[in-house]
């Protein structure tokens, strides 16, 4: 008795977790094996916990096997090179920013990556990139930096080729020459800003508990809008440069792959960035979740493109 | 926030981690890296080193790579650190073999004692200088560390940092091993596996197109490989050309008296000066704690000869004053040698190799000066979480310290079996330990092959009797190195003369060229 009563609750539970598995993945598709989650961050930084919180989320939600892996360098074409070569059946994705497959690829020319290789998936948070230097410099407003520009060349914190790049079009604007000091990632450049390494630089989002507690001041907006913590700080456009830094975190996936894969996909990492336990990191570190999916991510990955060679050419 | 609210949060994050069995994981794991460093050490042929080196894959597996992992990794490793100084006095005292190098200077002495039925006595001396100069070099590294950080914070700009980095490469050079020349080859070689695709380009550089090279060499292939598979080849190189072994017999400790209190202020002299010396060799990169174990028996040698009484035995037949003064010595060395790693993160040894690694594998812990800034520049009402991290470090070595002086004694004690382990059976366990350890963390053959390649590498080295230490450091320091040499050039306008305009810039580098010259002067016949 006891046998058939353990035999018949084993069943019962069987079936109720094959029903939850058939509800979750409403689209009726399913990886034909463990996903490969190809990160292009750091491990352990903000990014990489995104990305493995992510993939915890989308594990729990739909019971397909997650396996997030690090490849990292060459601001995320080593990922984009490993992940243009995997099957396009939905066991391979990648996480990267936008401008991993704009600036980058653009100017990683050799290294032969194009928007049109991979499918977009979905965004899952911006960035607020400001212009940012420490509040006892004494400088309330863009105009008292280029002051001090003038009087002798200021240090530019950057992280990236493309960050660089504007930095060198913002002073040219404003009739000054900046010392640009490109470094490894957004903390560098605080730490170098803090350090009196450097007098100003960009921020991703990492000085907001600093400028709200007044030790940081956001001189300006590096995005195509104001920055939400403070929209009176100018952008790059009213500063006289037509290139801005908008940039968001993106899921990509190999070329031509199968539009039910695509969107069961999407769906699974729109829904863990929108209320999964990633969620509550997103919201914590980038401000909210941000999801542009299908053909408008398309059209801003090859726009984002495109104005890299702009940009480039803006610069020589 | 203020220092009192980190150093309270710092110890709180050791002692109410996660409970694991009962105790605090964080507690747990330094108890038990202890008592594995004690074994390890007890044991010819393994090293300290050697057992963080194939720890470190295998705890990130357990723990990830979260900011929680930091701590109970760290004190795991620190653990083996310190246990592995106190074992190495086991066999040397029982055995007349050195458990670790740095632990031949007391073989001079413990095994004399040992012969005269004072085994358990020598062991007990072994224990206390060892666990004396432990914890005072433990009370330097925390009053010394964040004065260092603030100084380097505040008088050097980028073109000094990046000149204080040549300056410890060039010192780690000339004076590790034998030959200045030598020494430069290593580190040559170590920088130039540390430029294999980085650099700020989009083109992954001098990778010959090999696309298993894109990342750049993984840093556990390199470091493993050179460190622990390049001795392993050579250990079984030389197991195979020796015939028959030429161990001492051994000595059980037998019954033996406890140190009196008169014993411990006869020793005591000869433990402090050892302390300060190998505290002071400690915290200099490169020097390790042979060269500290060495320099306290001989500066204890010349003390002893002048006031020796007539009936007390020499250095060499048995004196309880060389042992303490060598275990004082090298146990000395293992909290100092952390003040470079924190304050400024060039790592002094290969034990602050695998703790570099250890933290730039999990990340969110960046040694340097950043590590003691209040506030984490972010803003006074803030932690700064990397500053509370280190305090966790701190009540680590002190947890670690603590177990030294409890059950320390007892155990090393009883590990004196080790020594029996034949080479033949380790070493194969530890060369399949270490591809594992490396399959572990880089999930890929091609990392196997490259480890087995710097292992190839690394037995070249040690067969022309060149140091390994100054290429592992330099390919840890390689690229530090190249970013802040970039960053300076950048920061002072394109100026290609940075490292001479500023006084302190170009006083390192006069320095470094000095510390250069000056060895091959002393080394030339």
């Amino acid at each position: 008795m006891k046998a058939i009563l353990k035999t018949f609750a084993l069943t019962a539970a069987l079936s109720i977790v094959s029903a939850a598995g058939a509800v979750a993945d409403g689209t009726g598709w399913k990886p034909s094996g463990p996903i490969k989650m190809i990160i292009a961050f750091a491990a352990g930084g903000g990014a990489d916990t995104q990305a493995r919180l992510i993939a915890d989320d989308i594990q729990a939600a739909t019971g397909w096997e997650v396996i997030p892996e690090q490849v990292t360098g060459k601001g995320g074409v080593n990922a984009l090179l490993a992940l243009k070569d995997m099957p396009a059946d939905g066991t391979a994705i990648a996480m990267v920013v936008t401008e991993s497959l704009g600036y980058n690829a653009a100017a990683a020319g050799n290294a032969g990556i194009v928007p049109s290789d991979f499918a977009g998936l979905t965004t899952t948070a911006g960035f607020q990139m400001g212009v940012v230097a420490k509040a006892d410099k004494g400088w309330s407003s863009f105009a008292d930096t280029i002051a001090a520009a003038k009087e002798g060349n200021l240090r530019f914190g950057t992280m990236s080729p493309k960050l660089s790049d504007l930095a060198f079009l913002l002073g040219e604007a404003q009739g000054v020459e900046f010392n640009i000091v490109q470094v490894a990632g957004g903390k560098a450049v605080m730490n170098g800003v803090q350090a009196g390494d450097m007098d100003l630089g960009f921020m991703a989002g990492i000085q907001g508990k600093g400028v709200a507690s007044g030790d940081l001041v956001n001189l300006a907006s590096a995005l195509s809008e104001p920055l939400v913590q403070t929209p009176d700080a100018p952008t790059l456009a009213d500063l006289g440069v037509q290139f801005n830094a908008d940039g968001y975190f993106v899921f990509v996936a190999p070329g031509g792959m199968d539009t039910a894969a695509r969107d069961a996909l999407t769906a699974a990492i729109v829904e863990a960035a929108n209320n999964g336990k990633a969620s509550a990191m997103i919201e914590k570190a980038f401000g909210g979740a941000v999801t542009i999916q299908g053909s408008e991510l398309d059209a801003l990955l090859q726009s984002d493109y495109e104005a890299a060679s702009e940009l480039m050419q803006a610069v020589q | 926030m203020g220092l009192w609210e980190h150093i309270v949060a710092g110890v709180l994050a050791v002692l109410l981690s996660e409970p694991l069995l009962g105790v605090p994981v964080v507690i747990l794991m330094v108890s038990g890296g202890f008592l594995l460093g004690i074994t390890v050490g007890a044991t010819p042929g393994l090293a300290g080193p050697m057992a963080m080196a194939i720890a470190l894959p295998i705890l990130i597996s357990i723990f990830g790579f979260s900011n929680d992992a930091l701590l109970p990794v760290l004190g795991f490793l620190i653990g083996i650190m310190k246990g592995a100084t106190v074992g190495g006095a086991v066999p040397a005292i029982l055995f007349n073999t050195p458990g670790t190098p740095d632990a031949y200077m007391t073989t001079l002495d413990g095994y004399p004692m040992a012969q005269k039925g004072e085994a358990k006595r020598a062991l007990r001396i072994a224990h206390f200088s060892s666990a004396s100069g432990d914890t005072f070099s433990d009370i330097v590294l925390v009053v010394c560390a964040p004065f260092l950080a603030i100084l380097v914070e505040r008088y050097l700009d980028l073109p000094e940092k990046t000149a204080l980095l040549i300056l410890s490469l060039a010192f780690i050079a000339s004076v590790i091993g034998g030959s200045v020349g030598k020494g430069i080859i290593s580190m040559g070689l170590g920088l130039l596996a540390a430029m294999i695709a980085t650099g700020e380009d989009f083109y992954p550089r001098l990778t010959m197109g090999q696309s298993n090279l894109a990342e750049g060499i993984p840093i556990a292939a390199a470091v493993l490989g050179v460190l622990i598979l390049g001795e392993v080849f050579k250990a079984l190189e030389d197991l195979h050309r020796q015939s028959g072994s030429n161990a001492s017999p051994e000595i059980t400790p037998g019954k033996g008296s406890a140190l009196s209190r008169a014993d411990l202020r006869r020793l005591f002299p000869y433990v402090g000066r050892s302390a300060l010396i190998g505290t002071c060799i400690g915290a200099l990169p490169g020097v390790g704690s042979t060269l500290a174990a060495t320099l306290g028996y001989t500066t204890a040698k010349r003390r002893y000869i002048a006031s020796k009484p007539d009936y007390a035995p020499d250095f060499g037949d048995g004196a309880a004053e060389g042992i303490a003064a060598t275990e004082a010595a090298n146990s000395s060395v293992s909290g100092a040698n952390l003040i470079p790693v924190l304050s400024l993160g060039i790592p002094g040894n290969a034990a602050a190799v695998f703790l570099i690694l250890a933290m730039d594998s999990i990340g969110g812990f960046n040694p340097g000066p950043s590590v003691f800034r209040l506030g984490g520049g972010i803003g006074d009402s803030v932690m700064n979480p990397e500053m509370v991290m280190v305090f966790g470090i701190f009540t680590s070595m002190f947890v670690a310290n603590a177990l030294n002086w409890t059950i320390g004694g007892i155990f090393m004690r009883s590990v004196g079996f080790m020594a029996r382990i034949p080479k033949e059976r380790l070493l194969p366990i530890v060369l399949l330990l270490t591809l594992t350890a490396i399959y572990v963390q880089e999930t890929s053959m091609a990392a196997i092959w490259m480890t087995v390649f710097f292992g190839f590498l690394g037995y070249g080295m040690r067969r022309v009797g060149m140091s390994p230490l100054p290429f592992v450091i330099a390919f840890i320091l390689g690229q530090n190195l190249e970013a802040t040499a970039r960053q300076a050039f950048a920061a002072t306008g394109a100026d290609p003369f940075f490292l001479f305009n500023s006084p302190i810039a170009l006083a390192f580098i006069l320095m470094s060229s000095g510390v250069v010259i000056y060895n091959l002067r002393k080394s030339a016949p």
